[in-house]
């Protein structure tokens, strides 16, 4: 009988044109959303490839100098500029740290349009101050991208709900549905199978658009298998908890009109309204600390230090080392060994401002993100963004690699300058280097997909519910 | 009869349980929305005045020391916010909230509230402007998509026509019958929000021209939505097919639109990323006269020249500081710099704004959303206004000081602090905005746009009402 109901489903449905339709909206859509998460994507890393290529080029250039200079030459470098220096290198030569895209960056844009992917940590600046704010037009930020997150989010939702909204109803309408109950089967069943049979429908059309986009767009489907599959199942438990939301619709007995109000409504509610009033009540109930009294702590304890600061080197010359003049037999380095002194005094004062406010703000960040597990699209949205590698998480911990990065490049120069070492042509090879660890970040998308699963589930039993209580009686009352 | 049949229709509307539901719903999500709004803006306004009056305490309170040494120093600069920024937080989430003004450097705005929230705020959070502009139009579409399809499928219009009913009675009736519960609901908010922004007064002064012209134009946008949806309504056979035609519209021109625009406007006018901009700015830096660069040329010209002037033959002969001036000049040549390649940002911004308005051809949305933010001054127009007012009230203030560094002391005396009331004679910023003459002058293609999403979409409805034939 299940197998007959399949069937019979399936026949009527390839007569309906618009499941063709369907599948080539949907599949150019998704063509465009791939399309513009690749180009953002290609600026991304070649953006990094870019700062990468200068300080390569630099770094050339200064192995030539240094030698030359060994050779007995005198090029023509000013001591501001002398590679030899390891003041000069730890600062123009810094390295980048750069956060290359994971193969799937262009399923979601997330944050990456907040942040630069490339920094520079230099010796002598302050790290907990670096910006990683990227360049951008704010309405460009405001309108979002279009990407295969929003695609899925936003949209597979309403297709599912097209597709579904009156499967029972229309039986209804039609007098179709009497013939049917008069086989020996049961009605939930039937919904269940019918209702199945789209899902698996709309599923394939769903999987088959994202892999043909993907391919024309010239993305290598074979090198992440893993992250692909986790793709796909969230596409598909995305899609089947929308189509619970359809059975549960559908399960009231309501009319065909009735229902398509009903089920926008629930779209309107779910997509739209849920998330931002989460978020809404998230900052509320939790204010994120200001920062706007971040500066002002800051800077007052800035002003307290800088007296301090200064017995150590003056002011002046801590903006300004070039005027700074090193006695003859003193360490060469002598003005950037006093210049960490007294930054290290000032840092003391204001880094336990920075990190007070950074942990206060995890603390607020973690209590909005919990509240995602009350809605299924937060959540898919936190999932997508995890197997893009471009969540808040993710820019958190490079901020903290790269904090942690330039700690060490200072740990490479500053024993070397209090013994008044010089950078050698070999000595390139010893500099630390930066390498983003995407390992570190913990993923969330194991417990964002296992929520939705649980939503998924839920909504299978209250349809039961619905239907113990309203669909009969909507039904033959 | 225009009101008999708008009547009829709000009678019907409101004997209907969706619509309750819906009406009392949106009104709901509206009056919570302001409220939480206000409170929040209540918050920031506060501590943005702490600010502003720590930042020149802060300023004036140095002690004596090197003039340039209280330029590297600097000050900040805050943004204020304005009362009308209750209703449209536009882009102020995006541009960062205040400049650190310091020698040298013309800093971008830092600390961009997006940053500190979690990704899930990018799906916008429940503010007035959120329902006003997204909200309400899929309210209208809701009450209003059956309009016509419901009298063709109960057979009622045959009856209607009958009557002698004209298009245009009908049509305006209709129209009204759908635009009336909008209007309420939206004049309710009006009047909330006014009332909360009259009740404080440190909000700053309220421009109720502004405020009017606002709704005003949300008034509009939602008569270009009524519009479409009778017009829909009146060439669809099914109330479904209508429904699901004004839902697709609805898609592309609110959420679908402004992301293509924005993929336009980038692929066409693409920003610099923030390292590009810098090394350009660098590359200029170096080529360029850099007043700490004793060996850069431009400074040994400015040299020669300044000694013949002056008839001397060293610069320790001079009866100023050699220094001061000199990194004055620097100053002024890195702002040259910075104003270059903040000129070409701004002829990259005003090429990606066409952009967005060319595509207000598809979708009302944007010039709605565009006029919005520009009169609740919080659109990226007002913070640009912002960002330069702070880079002169920044170049004034490096000039002062440096050139008390080079008055009051001789050449190589760099040790010489200056005495702290120094701190006090720079004036304090202050900050006049955008007037509205000048934002609604700015705005003139986004108000026309408008103007002709209602001229053609009412079109379409009297010629839609015309051709609707009785089946």
């Amino acid at each position: 009988m299940h197998k007959h109901n399949f069937k019979f489903e399936w026949m009527q449905l390839q007569r309906e044109r618009w499941v063709a339709i369907l599948m080539i909206v949907f599949m150019s859509l998704c063509f465009f959303a791939v399309s513009n998460g690749k180009k953002k994507m290609s600026i991304r890393q070649s953006e990094i490839a870019t700062s990468t290529s200068i300080v390569d080029e630099y770094e050339g250039n200064s192995k030539k100098i240094i030698d030359s200079l060994n050779a007995g030459l005198s090029p023509d470098v000013s001591p501001w500029t002398n590679p030899q220096r390891l003041s000069v290198i730890g600062n123009k030569g810094a390295r980048v740290a750069a956060m290359p895209a994971l193969p799937l960056a262009f399923v979601a844009t997330g944050q990456s349009d907040l942040f630069t992917h490339a920094v520079k940590p230099t010796l002598t600046g302050d790290s907990y101050m670096l910006s990683f704010t990227e360049m951008s037009n704010p309405v460009q930020l405001l309108f979002g991208s279009f990407d295969l997150a929003f695609l899925c989010i936003y949209l597979l939702p309403l297709l599912v709900l097209g597709f579904s909204y009156n499967v029972l109803s229309s039986e209804k309408e039609l007098g179709s549905l009497r013939l049917m109950l008069a086989q020996p089967v049961s009605m939930y069943n039937w919904l269940l199978n019918k209702l199945m049979l789209r899902f698996m429908i709309m599923t394939a059309i769903a999987w088959v658009s994202i892999l043909v986009a993907m391919l024309v767009n010239g993305v290598q489907l074979t090198n992440e298998i893993g992250a692909l599959v986790q793709l796909l199942l969230l596409v598909a438990v995305y899609i089947m908890f929308w189509f619970v939301i359809a059975l549960i619709v559908n399960a009231f007995g309501k009319s065909s009109g009735m229902n398509a109000v009903v089920i926008i409504s629930v779209w309107v509610g779910l997509v739209l309204l849920l998330p931002a009033i989460l978020s809404q009540t998230g900052n509320s109930i939790y204010p994120i600390p200001s920062r706007i009294n971040m500066i002002n702590e800051m800077r007052a304890a800035e002003a307290e230090t800088t007296a301090k600061a200064d017995t150590i080197l003056q002011n002046f010359y801590r903006d300004h080392p070039e005027l700074a003049q090193t006695k003859e037999g003193e360490n060469s380095y002598s003005y950037y060994l006093k210049f960490f002194a007294s930054q290290d005094v000032v840092k003391e004062e204001v880094k336990p401002v920075l990190d007070e406010y950074e942990s206060k703000l995890k603390a607020q960040q973690n209590f909005v993100s919990s509240l995602r597990f009350l809605s299924p699209s937060l959540m898919a949205q936190s999932a997508f963004n995890n197997l893009a590698g471009t969540s808040s998480l993710h820019y958190e911990s490079y901020r903290q690699q790269v904090v942690r990065h330039a700690g060490e490049w200072r740990s490479y120069f500053l024993p070397r300058m209090f013994r008044d070492e010089q950078m050698s042509v070999k000595d390139f090879d010893q500099l630390p280097v930066f390498v983003f660890s995407y390992e570190e970040v913990e993923s969330q998308y194991g417990s964002d997909l296992i929520g939705l699963i649980l939503f998924t589930g839920f909504g299978l039993l209250f349809s039961v519910w619905v239907y113990r209580r309203h669909t009969r009686e909507a039904l033959f009352s | 009869m225009i009101l008999q049949i708008a009547l009829k229709e709000l009678k019907e509307l409101i004997r209907e349980g969706r619509f309750r539901v819906m009406s009392v719903a949106i009104a709901a999500l509206l009056v919570v929305a302001t409220v939480i709004t206000f409170n929040y803006y209540q918050w920031v306004n506060a501590q943005h005045t702490a600010a502003k009056e720590n930042a020149r305490n802060v300023w004036v309170s140095q002690d004596n020391k090197n003039p340039h040494s209280a330029a590297h120093y600097g000050t900040y600069a805050f943004k204020p916010k304005y009362p009308m920024s209750l209703i449209d937080q536009g882009v102020d989430k995006y541009t960062g909230l205040s400049i650190y003004l310091e020698a040298h450097k013309r800093n971008e705005a830092q600390y961009m509230a997006a940053q500190d929230q979690t990704a899930a705020s990018r799906f916008g959070e429940l503010t007035p402007d959120f329902i006003l502009l997204l909200i309400v139009p899929l309210f209208i579409i809701l009450i209003g998509f059956n309009s016509f399809t419901r009298e063709q499928e109960s057979g009622t219009l045959r009856l209607l026509k009958s009557q002698g009913v004209s298009s245009f009675t009908l049509a305006l009736g209709k129209w009204l019958g759908v635009f009336l519960p909008v209007l309420i609901v939206t004049l309710l908010v009006a009047l909330l929000s006014l009332v909360l922004l009259l009740s404080v007064r440190d909000f700053g002064e309220l421009n109720l021209g502004a405020f009017t012209l606002l709704f005003l134009f949300f008034l509009i946008y939602y008569a270009v939505f009524t519009n479409l949806t009778l017009w829909i309504s009146s060439v669809s056979r099914k109330s479904g097919v209508a429904l699901v035609i004004l839902l697709a519209i609805w898609m592309v021109s609110c959420l679908g639109m402004p992301k293509v625009a924005n993929r336009l406007a980038e692929a066409i006018h693409p920003y610099p990323t923030q390292n590009e901009f810098l090394s350009a700015i660098d590359e200029d830096e170096r080529s360029g006269l850099n007043g700490h660069d004793p060996f850069s040329e431009e400074a040994k010209k400015l040299e020669a020249e300044t000694l013949k002037k002056y008839g001397v033959d060293s610069v320790q002969q001079l009866p100023f500081n050699w220094d001061g001036l000199l990194m004055q000049k620097g100053e002024e040549h890195s702002a040259e710099i910075f104003f270059k390649h903040y000129e070409s940002l701004r002829q990259t911004n005003i090429a990606q704004t066409n952009v967005y308005r060319a595509s207000s051809v598809l979708s009302p949305y944007l010039p709605a959303r565009f006029l919005s933010m520009a009169l609740c001054r919080t659109d990226y127009q007002a913070h640009w206004h912002f960002s330069d007012a702070a880079e002169k009230y920044r170049m004034k203030m490096m000039d002062a000081l440096n050139m008390n560094f080079a008055e009051k002391t001789s050449y190589g005396d760099w040790a010489w602090k200056a005495d702290k009331s120094l701190w006090k004679e720079i004036p304090d910023f202050s900050y006049e905005p955008v007037t509205y003459a000048a934002i609604v002058q700015g705005n003139t293609n986004n108000i026309m746009a408008l103007m002709l999403w209602l001229l053609v979409s009412a079109g379409l409805v009297f010629r839609g009402v015309k051709k609707m034939s009785v089946v």
